[in-house]
């Protein structure tokens, strides 16, 4: 099929059949494998953090941010999972990359894993949308195996989805990770894709200073890192770089700025889960000095997936402007009766 | 909101969308063919799959106070919280019946100022993912002030600073080859060292926050009482319903810890389910439930809590839906899960105002 043929069905909600999907995936493979593990980019790109299969809020972005290839993307991870439509965001990002390769970038999050998908929903979905078959779910993880894992814009803007790792001081120490494989629980990779900052501002309360996070600590689950302001700081300048854009946690405000701005989270997925209520934003880097970040709200579409099922465009119109002749004002009585009488009650013990 | 400090950028997103909804909402109001269909008045019976006779007409005893509810002419209507209000508006849905009253409110998550508070109030407690800190569910009693609350902010003052002894599956895995690395190479000494000292699986033992008002009474401990089962069990019309989660977080991937509130309001009697749902993949389950029974003529309430635990292979054991391709979906389901593990511990303890 052509990849502009794709585009149409995948923007119209659409899922690709399962043959077309296995030679998309294979196709990209063949791209990425090339691809070095640190992708170098320039500015104007828009940086958008994790979308969870919020695909309604994927498209939204494309109609706040611009639509490819007029602006540039790169996708800081976390594509899939939570979310109810991870098989179409994901199948989009996909035929995006592959149609304008230097004006989308992809790179991976802890979810891009065959691991977390299985218990996160993303392999459920596959095996729901493609009839039980497990061969979806094999050919995009397979996929994601290929996905980069850190990204440079203007050679000073360091992009990845969680954070810093002990075992990289250098950037080079980045290039020679062997990234073709299952994210392991541990070591670089897991680092890069797993890791929080962890900001003890003077504000926290702490009464002992000596405690004062500025370094790598274990997180208290006893894997994984957090790393301080001093990590980043010894980072940013070993490495000549100015700042840290990352994604991988959720922030009411749809971004959060650590240590007085050296390192920023960017979260793209509004009201996530579908209930949080949290704004989200996508972070428009003009050049390495100017940026903007574009706050957003859910797309209108979110509000009526979960009573209609529905994703095509139509369907929502119509509920929408109240073409439909079930439709009736929000505010009667008569509507809230009915949609109280389809609301969920339980007779829990 | 950051749109504000930067005006060139034009209209924001937010104010689009706001636009949108009220444009949509004025089209609706103003189609002429809304006015004149009375279906839908015919369409109130409360829960689809008819489990519920129809129940003579009673006297009307309770009160809805929000505006934005149906309006309930004593009917065996079901009365819930109106639907979220999407411009900025106060939206705390309540019910009283006698004595009492039933309300909720339900809020996004904190925003980064709210979170600042909390860290410093909680002392440091590296916080959960989601907080839905101004969300509670609140009964009450208008008599004598008494009041019971469920909020996150009293629920995460119950989680234990101190290391709770439990570790994610691979922690030992994890641990023994940074060991090894530290041996051969430039890691240093304390980057073993675990950060902060808290229960990072949230477990809490909240049972609610009690406000005595003008009331000089307590809550009475007896383990012997019963929650009584069969007044709980008729299908009498659930006149107010709500659910909520005050606080939730997926542990890093590692699973779900979550409290959730539930509440029921009938012609006679209120129930409140609190539940903290804890599950480390590969390690544990936890279920803590507290439930709060409200019989509205004794003004009497009963307040029971359990704790139930297990490992996590035996419950995966108990699921035997076949050669299932998804055998961990079940897993997320709570009121599966309580079925399979044991009871550990349960209180109960009752107040007569």
């Amino acid at each position: 099929m052509e990849l502009d043929k794709c585009l149409e069905l995948l923007y119209a909600g659409q899922l690709l059949p399962e043959e077309t999907l296995r030679a998309l995936c294979f196709k990209l493979k063949e791209k990425l494998v090339n691809e070095s593990n640190v992708v170098h980019i320039s500015t104007p790109v828009t940086v958008v953090g994790d979308i969870h299969g919020q695909f309604h809020d994927l498209l939204e972005i494309f109609k706040i941010g611009g639509i490819v290839p007029n602006t540039n993307y790169l996708f800081l991870g976390d594509y899939v999972d939570r979310g109810l439509y991870s098989v179409e965001t994901m199948s989009l990002l996909i035929v995006l990359k592959l149609r304008y390769p230097n004006r989308v970038h992809l790179l991976r999050g802890n979810h891009e894993s065959r691991q977390i998908t299985q218990s996160y929903g993303f392999y459920s979905e596959c095996l729901n949308k493609y009839g039980g078959s497990t061969g979806v779910w094999q050919c995009f993880t397979d996929l994601f195996d290929f996905l980069v894992l850190c990204c440079i814009i203007d050679n000073e803007l360091f992009c990845v989805h969680g954070g810093l790792s002990p075992n990289v001081q250098t950037i080079d120490q980045i290039r020679i990770i062997d990234r073709f494989r299952e994210i392991p629980h541990d070591g670089a990779m897991a680092d890069l894709v797993w890791s929080d900052p962890e900001d003890s501002g003077s504000e926290s309360g702490n009464p002992n200073p000596a405690s004062t996070v500025t370094h790598f600590q274990v997180s208290p689950r006893g894997a994984g890192y957090t790393f301080g302001r001093s990590v980043v700081e010894k980072f940013l300048q070993l490495n000549g770089m100015s700042r840290i854009y990352r994604a991988h946690q959720l922030c009411n405000e749809g971004y959060q700025v650590y240590f007085g701005g050296l390192v920023t989270t960017v979260w793209s997925a509004p009201n996530y889960c579908y209930r949080c209520g949290n704004k989200a934003s996508i972070l428009e880097l003009y050049d390495k000095d100017h940026s903007y970040f574009n706050v957003f709200e859910e797309a209108p579409e979110n509000k009526l997936l979960n009573s209609t099922g529905h994703t095509t465009n139509e369907a929502y119109l119509k509920e929408f402007f109240g073409e439909s002749t079930e439709s009736v004002d929000m505010f009667s009585d008569e509507y809230q009766m009915a949609s109280a009488s389809k609301r969920h009650v339980e007779y829990f013990l | 909101m950051d749109n504000r400090r930067i005006p060139k950028h034009g209209i924001s997103m937010i104010q689009v969308n706001q636009a949108r909804e009220a444009f949509a909402q004025t089209a609706r109001a103003r189609d002429p063919r809304i006015a004149s269909n009375p279906r839908h008045q015919a369409t109130a019976a409360p829960i689809s799959n008819d489990i519920i006779p129809r129940v003579p007409p009673s006297p009307p005893r309770h009160k809805c106070n929000n505006p934005k509810n149906p309006s309930c002419p004593h009917c065996s209507a079901v009365i819930i919280p109106a639907p979220k209000a999407t411009l900025p508006a106060e939206d705390t849905p309540s019910i009283s019946i006698a004595d009492w009253k039933v309300s909720t409110r339900k809020k996004p998550i904190l925003n980064s100022k709210e979170l600042e508070d909390w860290e410093v109030i909680l002392g440091g407690l590296t916080l959960p993912e989601m907080i839905f800190g101004n969300s509670f569910v609140r009964i009450e009693n208008e008599k004598t002030g008494w009041s019971l609350d469920f909020n996150a902010l009293d629920a995460l003052k119950a989680v234990k600073m101190e290391d709770s002894g439990i570790r994610v599956s691979y922690a030992n895995k994890w641990i023994n080859s940074k060991r090894e690395q530290q041996r051969t190479s430039e890691l240093d000494e304390n980057s073993l060292q675990i950060g902060q000292h808290y229960d990072w699986t949230y477990t809490t033992n909240y049972k609610g926050t009690v406000r005595n008002g003008n009331c000089d009474k307590h809550f009475i401990q007896d383990d012997s009482l019963e929650l009584p089962i069969d007044k709980l069990t008729r299908p009498d019309p659930i006149l107010f319903y709500d659910d909520m989660i005050l606080f939730e977080d997926e542990l890093a991937d590692n699973g779900i810890s979550m409290i959730n509130v539930k509440v029921r309001v009938m012609n006679e009697r209120a129930l409140v389910l609190s539940r903290f749902f804890l599950r480390v993949d590969g390690v544990l389950f936890r279920v803590y439930d507290t439930r709060v029974y409200v019989e509205f003529n004794e003004s009497k309430v009963l307040r029971e809590y359990k704790e139930h635990e297990t490992d996590y292979k035996t419950v995966l054991g108990r699921q035997n839906s076949g050669p299932s391709k998804d055998p961990k979906a079940i897993l997320r389901d709570s009121n599966w899960v309580v079925q399979q593990l044991p009871l550990l511990r349960r209180e109960c303890e009752t107040i007569q105002l």
